[in-house]
């Protein structure tokens, strides 16, 4: 069984036609499933209330919101990361980011409650939402919300996040939490946004040893980041033993992202879905929670997407895209779109140094798997 | 940054007369490496936990007895720091004479201490990363006006930048390495491409758009 969440009125999160979070992202995801045959039938959501948002943020913070959203001034509002270059204000803010947040608070209601094993939330995955403070497009973080639910619920989550930026919202919000592992692979916040997410940071209190961070180098490609992502994710998950999985699944990993420098390819996410899904059925009953995040290349993310759609369906994938979502999408993506549904097996790319770029990634694994060991081996006694 | 923003007190210290199994046992306690010894309030020596090592090892010439005294063994006339002075200033001093401390002196009063691992935490203060943030590195001309075009250039965008850290790089130029306070450095590096900056971070993709 697998539900996809979406509403309309997710488009109304957006900062702008300028601005790389654009909701014309799903859309073309949307379509490019219709076009394939396997449109979704999606569960509509309500939006979040106010006091749901309240349990992931403090009131001066959303306040701040409501006031921006309503169009007033907020001269401090630059303190709390609003009204930004990344984050800039809108009309109907508080109330659109509240659509994201419902949604993925619904995914996890149909979890607990109807006992539904996979779903997609085609919208959310606001990763970057701090407690006090917006950054990097994310007013409200849907994900620590969703997550303290299913916990609230008996079933711990381990959080999966692959965008390229560090979970650092989510991570900030659980750092204490000791029912909820955080486990993220990023490009290192020494050279990407937001300049957190090292190996050292393993969560304090009873949440120590539980937030995970697999910081990798710049031009990683998919081999190497599947050898680290192997050798850490399922050691931590068989030692967590999780209830569900919640997985942000952005798509700016891929080459061709213009906001980050990894190399995956849409092969290599096919592989890292497949292999959450197996996870899944192998630690959480089949229990998984997918939201979007992050992914920002037109021609890439709306195929990184479908794909994962296609496979929580446990449909095929196919070889091809169809010549009228070319025809559709043409003039928005701005170039020839893509022919092949898959990118090519092999990058034309020339990347020096990947030997040393594979070794430093494995020492991290290494030395991340050292530092929080210690605490899983704890646990189990 | 100065030397009164990051030195430690209060104070621990012994004087001369204190013995060495006493000074030792100090340093256990408080888990410390390094005590001024005073005379009343006057500064006159330091002792470190080597020192002590050595003084007492097996392996010296002829080791002291745990009830010898410290003025015995230690180092007289030690370097101070002012706490106005920049702790690059101590730091080079450190470097030089190789001592892992400066007792801070005022007035001629011991007012704290400064030691190696303090400058280190001043340097992950100073390069560490306290709000969410992108890293842009630029080579720049060595010549006045240029750093200031730079962060013009970022500012008129209404970016925040957090922190910057320059140094030569050859001898015609600097580089400055600065964090800002957004997800969208590549973008901001695309433009500062197009306005002949040289970005060195984040570099151009390998392969054809």
């Amino acid at each position: 069984m697998a539900s996809v969440i979406y509403h309309p009125a997710y488009r109304n999160y957006s900062f702008g036609d300028n601005h790389p979070f654009r909701p014309v992202r799903v859309d073309m995801t949307l379509d490019l499933l219709r076009s394939l045959g396997h449109a979704v039938r999606p569960v509509e959501p309500e939006p979040a209330t106010r006091r749901d948002i309240l349990g992931v943020h403090e009131d001066y913070y959303v306040r701040r919101v409501e006031e921006l959203s309503a169009g007033l001034e907020v001269p401090d509002c630059q303190d709390y990361g609003l009204g930004t270059p990344d984050t800039p204000a809108f009309r109907g803010m508080d109330e659109a980011a509240r659509w994201h947040v419902g949604g993925t608070l619904a995914g996890a209601r149909l979890i607990c409650e109807q006992g539904e094993k996979r779903v997609l939330q085609l919208g959310g995955g606001l990763h970057h939402a701090r407690r006090n403070f917006a950054s990097g497009f994310c007013v409200y973080n849907d994900l620590a919300a969703a997550i303290q639910a299913l916990t609230r619920h008996g079933l711990w989550p381990a959080y999966i996040d692959i965008d390229v930026h560090h979970g650092d919202g989510v991570q900030q919000i659980l750092y204490e939490d000791g029912r909820a592992m955080t486990i993220s692979l990023h490009e290192s916040g020494r050279f990407l946004f937001p300049g957190t997410g090292e190996v050292h940071e393993l969560g304090s209190g009873v949440g120590r040893g539980l937030k995970l961070n697999l910081p990798l180098e710049p031009l990683t490609e998919g081999a190497s980041y599947l050898e680290v992502f192997e050798e850490v994710v399922p050691a931590a998950l068989s030692s967590f033993r999780p209830g569900v999985l919640v997985v942000q699944a952005g798509a700016d990993a891929h080459f061709d992202d213009q906001l980050a420098d990894l190399m995956l390819t849409t092969r290599d996410y096919e592989r890292i879905f497949r292999r959450i899904l197996e996870w899944a059925d192998a630690f959480t009953a089949g229990r998984v929670l997918f939201t979007l995040g992050g992914g920002y290349s037109l021609s890439a993310a709306p195929r990184v997407w479908a794909l994962l759609s296609l496979l929580v369906h446990d449909l095929p994938v196919p070889a091809e895209i169809p010549e009228d979502w070319r025809g559709r999408w043409g003039a928005v993506l701005g170039g020839e779109p893509p022919r092949a549904f898959h990118d090519p097996s092999s990058l034309a790319a020339d990347i020096p140094n990947r030997e040393e770029i594979a070794h430093r990634n494995r020492q991290v694994a290494r030395r991340l798997l050292d530092a929080a060991g210690p605490y899983w081996a704890g646990r189990n006694l | 940054m100065l030397v009164r923003d990051i030195l430690k007190r209060p104070v621990i210290a012994v004087s001369g007369q204190t013995t060495l199994e006493d000074a030792y046992r100090t340093m256990q306690q408080h888990g410390i490496r390094h005590l001024p010894v005073l005379e009343g309030e006057t500064l006159v020596g330091v002792i470190t936990d080597r020192d002590l090592r050595l003084a007492t090892s097996a392996l010296a010439p002829s080791p002291l007895s745990p009830g010898r005294r410290v003025s015995e063994v230690m180092a007289r006339d030690p370097r101070t720091a002012d706490p106005s002075d920049a702790i690059e200033d101590a730091a080079r001093t450190m470097r030089q004479r190789k001592i892992g401390c400066l007792p801070v002196v005022d007035d001629g009063r011991v007012v704290g201490i400064l030691t190696g691992l303090d400058l280190l935490d001043a340097l992950l203060r100073m390069t560490g990363v306290d709000k969410p943030s992108g890293r842009l590195e630029v080579r720049l001309r060595d010549r006045p006006g240029e750093l200031a075009r730079l962060t013009s250039f970022i500012g008129e965008r209404g970016l925040n930048v957090h922190s910057i850290l320059t140094h030569p790089d050859g001898a015609e130029s600097v580089r400055a390495v600065l964090r800002v306070g957004s997800i969208e450095t590549r973008l901001l590096a695309e433009d500062l491409r197009r306005s002949q900056f040289e970005v060195v971070w984040p570099p151009e993709k390998p392969w054809p758009r």
